[in-house]
């Protein structure tokens, strides 16, 4: 028994040193990237690049608009990073910066659908999405694609990211109860669309 | 507890939210009440279904080119900028790192030249920004050595525009990301004389970073005309 604590005392160690040179790594590169190394932050961006996908992704339901979207983040975080001091891993700092453009680009689209509606194809409104990784529940992608926005959001931050109402509420400017609201709201629909 | 009762209580409760009376309550609801059961079993299948979507999706191209060039797209209307006026670019850094950094710029563009450059300033020591020393400027004159270096910036930016075709688009993105950082250290020393005008130490900052985006642009000038 002592033998496999020591064990599992030892990976931990290892563990927490890795991830200690993990983030003095990231630290360096954040330094360099503020330095104006383009270099550097594209080693920030290929190590982030798929979660920040992700997260575009799971909230517009539209692989081309999240590729944009993607860009889009990394081409800001460039601007503002001299406001990162290294505090929380760049991965966490990137976070709300991601929810933040993917939402703009929500509002932004729903402005602009809102004027285009009456003059071009009203179908292409209603096309399903392109899923990128269908094998990876494919039905409840689409089941998610097609829920009302605010409900996505918080859905996707609450059930798929794993993320607090408190913390929600802050992301995106919204009373955790409402947050709550949301998060039923979505959960009924997408259950009441698997269960059809 | 009625069933729409348990419908709202129901996330609560799967989230662990719920203690003592109230999940009691849920759990003796579920207990005789089989649509419930069911709708619960549904919502945990969801919940898992969820639970396991993979954070991380690779896009099916490669992002990075559009990302570097719109970063890299700023200088040429930074050096349009250059001849309309003077805009600081907001935040802050330091900018004896800028020609830390520099110099490899340099490197890269001219590197048997670079060996005849000073640009050997220690990173972040306050004493390498201030190379205008004993210097102490009033507002008057403050405000005549800021026209005087944006007056030569502009000149030698126009300049630059001239000859950006012969420099690689690289060499330029990453000069444009030091000048830039120049700029956001005068905004900052800016933005902290409005607070403290007075400041001997802060006037003198000002003159001497202007003195150094001078300096930078001067250098590259010069070594782009040598290409």
């Amino acid at each position: 028994m002592e033998g496999l604590v020591g064990v599992v005392i030892g990976e931990t160690r290892i563990a927490m040193r890795e991830d200690e040179d993990r983030r003095a790594t990231e630290l360096r590169l954040v330094r360099q990237a503020q330095a104006g190394d383009l270099v550097a932050f594209e080693r920030l961006y290929r190590e982030n690049e798929r979660k920040v996908f992700g997260l575009c992704f799971r909230m517009s339901s539209d692989p081309a608009l999240a590729e944009e979207l993607t860009q889009e983040v990394f081409v800001r975080a460039w601007r503002k990073l001299s406001s990162f001091r290294g505090e929380s891993a760049f991965s966490s700092w990137l976070y709300p910066l991601t929810v933040n453009v993917a939402l703009s680009e929500r509002r932004s689209r729903r402005r602009r659908d809102a004027r285009i509606v009456a003059t071009e194809d009203p179908a292409s409104l209603e096309r399903a999405p392109r899923s990128p990784a269908p094998e990876a529940g494919f039905d409840l992608e689409k089941a998610m694609a097609a829920l009302p926005p605010g409900a996505r959001a918080v859905f996707v931050l609450h059930d798929v990211e794993g993320r607090t109402h408190e913390e929600i509420a802050q992301l995106l400017g919204l009373a955790p109860g409402t947050s709550k609201a949301q998060l039923h709201r979505a959960r009924r629909l997408l259950r009441e669309a698997l269960a059809s | 507890m009625t069933c729409q009762e348990l419908d709202l209580r129901l996330d609560d409760w799967l989230d662990g939210a719920l203690a003592g009376d109230a999940a009691r309550e849920v759990e003796a609801h579920l207990a005789g009440c089989a649509a419930c059961r069911e709708r619960e079993r549904q919502l945990r299948q969801l919940l898992a279904h969820a639970a396991a979507l993979p954070r991380s999706i690779a896009p099916a191209r490669d992002l990075w080119p559009g990302i570097a060039d719109e970063i890299g797209r700023g200088w040429s209307s930074w050096l349009a900028w250059g001849t309309r006026g003077f805009q600081p670019l907001a935040l802050a850094a330091a900018a004896a790192v800028v020609l830390g950094v520099a110099a490899l710029v340099f490197t890269r563009i001219a590197p048997e030249r670079v060996r005849t450059v000073t640009v050997t300033m220690p990173a972040a020591s306050p004493s390498a920004t201030s190379f205008v020393s004993g210097e102490t400027v009033s507002d008057p004159e403050l405000a005549q050595a800021e026209r005087e270096y944006e007056e030569a910036a502009r000149a030698l930016l126009e300049t630059l525009q001239r000859r950006s075709s012969v420099l690689p688009a690289e060499d330029l993105a990453r000069v444009e990301s030091h000048l830039q950082v120049i700029d956001r250290a005068l905004a900052q020393v800016r933005e902290a004389l409005v607070k403290d005008p007075e400041n001997r130490e802060l006037n003198r900052l000002l003159v001497s970073t202007h003195k150094k985006k001078v300096d930078v642009l001067r250098r590259v000038v010069r070594l782009s005309t040598a290409l």
